[in-house]
């Protein structure tokens, strides 16, 4: 992307406050989807989702891709072919809805800025279908590129613009025609990795100022959990789990989600009832007790953070080898057998500390108490 | 591949550029520019004493006569693209825009109108819309009025627009496909639909196709002389050029003045397209996303949308409809369908056409075949290398679109009757292959249309990744450029075989021998007798058929391709 | 994709290959004894005589090239370096006469039984042997029954009756400059009545014309298809189109000439000998008696050969077709150009001013008649009105003058011939004139009508 030469972080920065023009006009409300299906030909894509989103929350839709969020979120827009089910905007169901009827804002991936006109027009484009008189419109128009710090930027053209200024003029061309819903589809996706940092924090911030209902689409968990109020992980036309991004993180409803969010040791085996209580077996042999597990079959979910190397062989040590390491800046992540399994164990860097070499004979502790256990 | 074949000398990369333009340059100069100043040389001589003078463009812009000629041209061909675009609109659109049954059938029948043989289709076209054709007989029986649809300009027009249309369509239907679905999303999601979406987004961002296809039909009816002399009308500057430079014993030099004004000006408006297009290279698609997405029709939407295309194809096609009537009727004279009929005229047809067929398959085939390797070739050099003066190569291509077929045809005569074959001992001019290389000039352009709009669609870095993995340049367009323009080079051929296949005007002086001659001439042959009309529309309907049928198969081919890429696409993307 | 472009490519390169063993069988073919002939006949006539030629001489292969009059002599004048055809066989006299004016006609002259040296004044062959006729032809008018019926038109009988108003829109004819046939008509016609009374009539029909057609053929074609009604045609168009089916008619006027269609051999012609027996055969009675054929239907030069005429076809050396007019080839040959010019600038390219002028004067006649026809002012305003139309550029000595005539056939070879003027000037003044005064008798005609 052509970054221009001035700054762009200092120029571009959202507003801090929200402009005359756009203020307290925006009205938050719900999105209640049930029993939403759909299918491209023979291949069903979205499985009966249920989901209610709250007015004003800012949700994201967190799966890897082909997991069919990008399709519910064309789905509550109105693209694509017509599901069955029900999506409700603050109560009305819009299934069967034109788009162009339903005022719902969406912010594409690639932007869809229109290469034949220029930023303003761009912008006002929504404001002339709706037949906003001139006047307010030149006023709306200029308070979003305010909003969104592209002001500067109205008479110059799309291709003239690099990537996170395309995504800013986007922006303001969907929230300047007030949508009752803004969606986002992967908008980080297409910028490098800074921008990506600062622009997720710009659009918390313009959220939180509009009070707009959103809803963001990643594969990314790192940005769905930082920004988001709720998410919903989805997988296969399935919403997975839904939750807190903390909750989600804590508590997954099985070993998809454990894994997509963050790193997880998952490992297989079942329960047994021993004399101390239930205590998990993993098939290669390792045994951890478990606080209130019913027997049979279950996966237990342990983070890398909730083991810890004990120096000096420790009496309650487990003993392991390291088999590789990984140097991952703040800290290092350790791949060590124990028990006839493979662990992934992660330790704070501190700098000079220097790391493990690999076949180097370690104890560690397992905290069963922050591993989660999954029945299937 | 090994190591040696990784190192290339530098000089191959940058002399082979030049190498390829030097030889195109050479075919063209030898082929085209050198015949064509051979013959309009005369424009720039003194009638009376032979030496070089600018006296005859003095007369020219002198003459009342042919000013005014100047003028119903320019309005012709302006008013042309009017009507061709008020009926390549909606068909572009609604076959690219919507699911509909049958696009490929439309595509290709509305291509049929290009493949107009020469003569007998305006005999049709007076029998069905003439001041007493059948549409004017019914009118007048039954309501007492007329339509003049057939007379002067307006006829010419009229004609015109339905004959040349494809070129938008062609053009327009490639853009459409090529804009990116999300830009019509934007716009629906902020409260567009319809007609209104059309006009604001999708119009705008399909402009440098159309642009490219309105003015391929500008400068084809600026220059086209066959349509106005059939409708007899003399009073517009390609036909002036035509009756002066063809009458027996007159030595007018303002013939080859008109023909060089018709060349300087069509370069002219190809010049004027190419800036109105500079900068708006609206290639939009990312990612492979596959274009506008294609919307399912509500029933009623599908009954008014087949109401509406099938309309205008009745309309389009209506002069090969009167061509199969006259081909199966025995008299059609003063009424409305033909007296009775027969199955004579192709038993007439087939008896003396087989070697005419044999002929055009072999001469338009290898004119659509040099022509989709010249305008690769040229297309290669223009968009991809530095050549110097690369832009003229396309420039004097394009100009064949200008030069008329009898001005091609006396110069082919002038420059190569004096050349010997090596072999035969005979006249160059005489060999059939001669005939070839005069249909892949005049056809040309209009490959070299495909091909470019081919090549645009191709990003640079595929290249760059094949001759990062060390594959030479010839080796990359042969193995990743040739095989991703294929859609485009099909499109490319099949447009320069329809059209060289009736193609007349310069095949009429270059044939030597009636052995040699092709399916237009055969036709001509027929159509300077009153019997012959009949065996004639039967040869006629005959060569529509063998396109059309050759379009429609290079149709599937392309679909089938362009269909496989998107699902590879659709499978690997989010959506 | 990769492997569907593979297929794709594979068809291709089987088309490719079709395409090149359909080349290698085309190389393949060679050459016997051949006779290349150059002709702007159609086929239908040009296959009876090969077919019959070829049964009489075996050994010999007839090519026929078919270019019509003006791409034939332009073929053969572009060619003559390098010359590879035999005979010209063509209908119009002049183009032989370009052809013999550029030396590309070879003698040849024979004495057949039962041809004659001249039919009423106009000579058969060429005086010089470079062309000989082979069959005569006449002019004269055409119509199409069904046409001439629903619009209640009546049948013409003279070159006059199209003057009338009830003709209007209703008259098909080529050009001189474009049709062989037609310079000989409109010079019949100048002959018979005169250049000033001559340029009347023709300007008088062609202001009842419809449209001025390209080709020769366009006149039959449009009368076939029910274009327009009446057509000015040569005889076999009329015949031949009868012959076909379609419901016409033609007559033959009482002034009309009776030309012949040629045919010559050309200068260094490479097969001289075949040629030689091709006229042979063609002017012999039994290749004569073939121009019967319905598709043909040509009236031959041989005298003998009307033994065997169908029913119907008049027999010019009877006195079946009246020739007033003896026709001067000469005159014809020293003015062609100019008439030619006149014709197109006056006519072809100003009709629609012409045909509108002509409607004017006729409605004004008519309101005039209608009136009792005896106000004297109205008269004298249709009058000037019908001068000015009929006012020409150019008188008749000026026409035939050869400095004048000069202009338009400069042959640049010479460079020492001093020409004044061009021709695009003289064609300006020449349209600057006759716009104006066809533009002056419309208003004239229409406040005249306005008087009444």
């Amino acid at each position: 992307m052509n970054q221009t030469s001035t700054p762009i972080a200092a120029e571009t920065a959202v507003a801090e406050t929200l402009p005359d023009a756009l203020q307290n006009r925006l009205q938050p409300i719900g999105i209640d989807i049930r029993d939403l299906s759909l299918s491209f030909g023979a291949t069903q894509v979205l499985k009966g989702i249920d989901l209610k989103i709250e007015p004003g929350e800012f949700f994201a839709f967190l799966g890897p891709s082909g997991s069919g969020k990008s399709t519910l979120l064309r789905a509550i827009a109105g693209f694509g072919p017509t599901p069955k089910g029900t999506i409700a905007l603050d109560g009305q169901d819009v299934v069967g809805l034109a788009p162009w009827k339903r005022n719902v804002g969406m912010v594409f991936q690639n932007y869809a800025l229109w290469p034949h006109m220029s930023v303003a027009r761009n912008v006002a484009y929504g404001l002339d279908e709706r037949r906003v008189p001139k006047r307010e419109s030149v006023a709306r128009v200029n308070a979003a590129l305010e909003l969104v710090g592209m002001r500067q930027y109205a008479d110059r053209y799309p291709s003239q613009l690099s990537g996170g200024q395309q995504q800013r003029v986007a922006l303001a061309r969907t929230i300047v025609v007030e949508p009752r819903v803004l969606l986002l589809d992967e908008p980080l996706s297409n910028l490098d990795a800074n921008l990506r940092v600062q622009m997720r924090q710009d659009l918390l911030k313009l959220q939180r100022r509009l009070g707009i209902t959103t809803i963001f689409v990643t594969h990314d968990q790192e940005e769905a959990n930082t920004i988001c109020d709720r998410i919903a992980v989805m997988a296969d036309g399935v919403v997975q789990q839904i939750g807190k991004p903390d909750d989600v993180y804590d508590n997954p409803a099985n070993s998809f989600v454990a894994n997509f969010l963050g790193t997880a040791n998952v490992l297989e085996g079942h329960v047994e009832k021993a004399a101390s209580g239930p205590v998990f077996r993993s098939a290669g042999g390792l045994e951890l007790p478990c606080g209130d597990g019913k027997a049979g079959a279950a996966k237990l979910v342990l983070r890398p953070q909730s083991i810890a190397f004990v120096d000096g062989g420790a009496a309650d040590g487990l003993q392991g080898r390291v088999r590789s390491a990984e140097f991952l800046g703040g800290m290092i992540r350790y791949l060590v057998d124990v028990g006839g399994e493979a662990l992934l164990v992660d330790e704070l860097h501190a700098r000079g500390s220097g790391r493990r070499r690999e076949g180097e004979a370690v104890h560690v502790r397992i905290n069963h108490e922050q591993a989660v256990l999954i029945h299937r | 591949m090994s190591s040696a074949a990784l190192r290339r000398p530098a000089l191959t990369s940058s002399f082979g550029p030049y190498l390829v333009a030097g030889a195109v340059f050479l075919f063209l100069g030898a082929f085209l520019i050198i015949p064509v100043l051979k013959v309009i040389q005369v424009a720039f001589q003194d009638p009376a004493t032979g030496s070089l003078t600018l006296v005859n463009f003095q007369d020219f812009f002198a003459s009342t006569l042919f000013r005014q000629s100047f003028f119903n041209s320019l309005y012709v061909a302006s008013m042309s693209v009017v009507f061709a675009s008020a009926v390549a609109l909606p068909l572009a659109y609604l076959t690219t825009r919507f699911n509909f049954s049958g696009s490929v059938v439309i595509q290709t029948l509305a291509f049929v109108p290009l493949i107009m043989p020469p003569f007998i289709g305006a005999v049709a076209m007076q029998l069905l819309f003439g001041s007493n054709g059948s549409l004017n007989l019914l009118l007048r029986n039954h309501f007492g009025v007329t339509l003049p649809i057939m007379e002067g300009l307006n006829g010419v027009i009229f004609v015109q627009s339905l004959h040349y249309f494809p070129f938008i369509l062609i053009n327009l239907s490639a853009s459409l496909r090529n804009i990116d679905r999300s830009m019509e999303e934007a716009a629906q999601m902020l409260g567009s639909s319809g007609l209104r979406l059309f006009r604001r987004i999708v119009f705008p961002l399909a402009m440098p196709g159309y642009i490219a296809g309105a003015s391929l039909v500008f400068v084809k009816v600026f220059d086209d002389l066959g349509t106005p002399l059939l409708l007899n009308v003399n009073t517009m500057l390609a036909p002036q050029a035509y009756l002066r430079i063809s009458s027996v014993g007159i030595s007018d030099p303002m013939g080859y003045v008109i023909s060089c004004i018709l060349i300087l000006f069509s370069i002219f408006a190809m010049w004027v397209s190419f800036l109105g297009m500079r900068g708006k290279d609206y290639s939009t698609t990312q990612k492979g996303g596959g274009g506008l997405a294609k919307r399912d029709l509500r029933p009623y939407e599908a009954a008014l949308c087949y109401l509406v295309v099938l309309s205008i194809l009745a309309i389009v096609l209506a002069p090969h409809l009167g061509l199969l009537l006259l081909s199966f009727g025995t008299i059609w004279s003063f009424s409305v369908l033909p007296d009775g009929y027969t199955l004579a005229h192709y038993e007439t047809a087939l008896t003396s056409a087989w070697g005419f067929i044999q002929n055009t398959l072999l001469y338009a085939g290898l004119a659509g075949l040099i022509d989709i390797i010249l305008g690769t070739a040229i297309a290669y050099v223009v968009m991809r290398t530095g050549v110097i003066g690369r832009k003229w190569l396309d420039y004097i291509a394009m100009a064949a679109l200008a030069v008329p077929g009898v001005v091609l045809g006396i110069g082919y005569l002038r420059v190569f009757y004096s050349v010997e074959m090596p072999g035969s001992g005979q006249p160059l001019a005489t060999w059939w292959g001669i005939i070839v290389i005069a249909l892949a000039v005049r056809r040309l352009p209009y490959a070299l249309r495909s091909c470019t709009a081919a090549l645009q669609q191709i990003s640079p870095s595929l290249e760059e990744a094949s001759e990062n993995l060390g594959a030479s340049k010839f080796a990359t367009v042969r193995r990743i450029v040739i095989p991703l323009m294929a859609g485009g080079l099909v499109a490319g051929f099949v447009t320069s075989f329809a059209t060289a296949a009736v193609e007349l005007s310069a095949t009429i002086m270059l044939v030597a021998s009636e052995r040699d001659a092709p399916l237009a001439y055969g036709l001509y042959l027929f159509m300077q007798s009153a019997a012959g009309r009949g065996p004639g529309a039967a040869l006629g309907i005959i060569a529509v058929i063998i396109v059309g049928l050759a379009t429609y198969f290079s149709h599937r081919l392309i679909d089938n391709a362009r269909r496989s890429r998107t699902d590879v696409a659709n499978n690997g993307g989010g959506h | 994709m990769p492997t569907q472009s593979r297929n794709h490519f594979r068809k291709l390169g089987l088309g490719i290959a079709a395409v090149a063993l359909l080349a290698a069988s085309q190389v393949a073919r060679a050459a016997d004894d051949r006779l290349v002939v150059v002709t702007s006949f159609p086929s239908d006539l040009t296959d009876v005589f090969k077919t019959a030629f070829m049964k009489e001489h075996p050994s010999i292969t007839v090519e026929v090239v078919n270019k019509g009059t003006s791409s034939g002599v332009k073929y053969l004048i572009e060619t003559k370096d390098n010359n590879q055809s035999d005979i010209f066989w063509a209908s119009a006299p002049d183009a032989f006469e370009v052809l013999k004016g550029q030396g590309l006609l070879a003698s040849y002259s024979k004495e057949v039984d039962g041809i004659p040296t001249d039919l009423n004044g106009y000579p058969i062959n060429d005086p010089e042997g470079k062309y000989l006729g082979f069959a005569l032809s006449g002019y004269g008018m055409m119509w199409n029954t069904r046409y001439m019926e629903a619009f209640n038109v009546p049948v013409p009988k003279e070159w006059d009756d199209l003057e009338k108003a009830e003709y209007h829109g209703h008259v098909g004819l080529s050009s001189p400059s474009r049709s062989g046939t037609t310079h000989l008509t409109i010079e019949t016609i100048l002959q018979g009545e005169g250049w000033e009374e001559g340029w009347n009539t023709v300007k008088a029909i062609s202001g009842n014309a419809k449209t001025i057609t390209e080709r020769s053929f366009g006149v039959p074609d449009g009368v076939n298809s029910g274009s327009f009604g009446i057509g000015i045609v040569i005889d076999f168009f009329g015949f031949s189109s009868k012959a076909s089916g379609f419901p016409v008619e033609f007559a033959y006027p009482s002034v009309t000439a009776l030309v012949p269609a040629n045919i010559g051999v050309v200068t260094n012609a490479p097969n001289e000998g075949p040629a030689q027996k091709f006229i042979d055969f063609l002017v012999s009675e039994k290749g004569q008696a073939l121009l019967f054929d319905p598709k043909i239907m040509r009236l031959p030069v041989n005298q003998n050969a009307y033994k065997g005429a169908p029913e119907g076809l008049p027999n010019p050396f009877d006195g079946t077709i009246k020739t007033e007019v003896q026709f001067d080839s000469e005159a014809s040959e020293r003015r062609y150009n100019v008439v030619n010019s006149l014709f197109d600038v006056m006519i072809t390219y100003r009709l629609e001013d012409l045909r509108q002028a002509t409607a004017a004067i006729q409605a004004a006649e008519k309101a005039l008649a209608e009136a009792g026809g005896d106000n004297a002012e109205v008269k004298g305003m249709i009058e000037e009105a019908r001068a000015l139309v009929n006012k020409l550029p150019v008188d008749a000595e000026q026409a035939m003058d050869a400095d004048f005539n000069a202009i338009f056939t400069v042959e640049r070879k010479e460079a020492d011939t001093k020409v004044e003027g061009r021709q695009a000037e003289i064609e300006q003044q020449w349209d600057t004139m006759v716009v104006e005064n066809y533009q002056k008798a419309r208003e004239l005609a229409e406040q005249a009508k306005a008087k009444l």
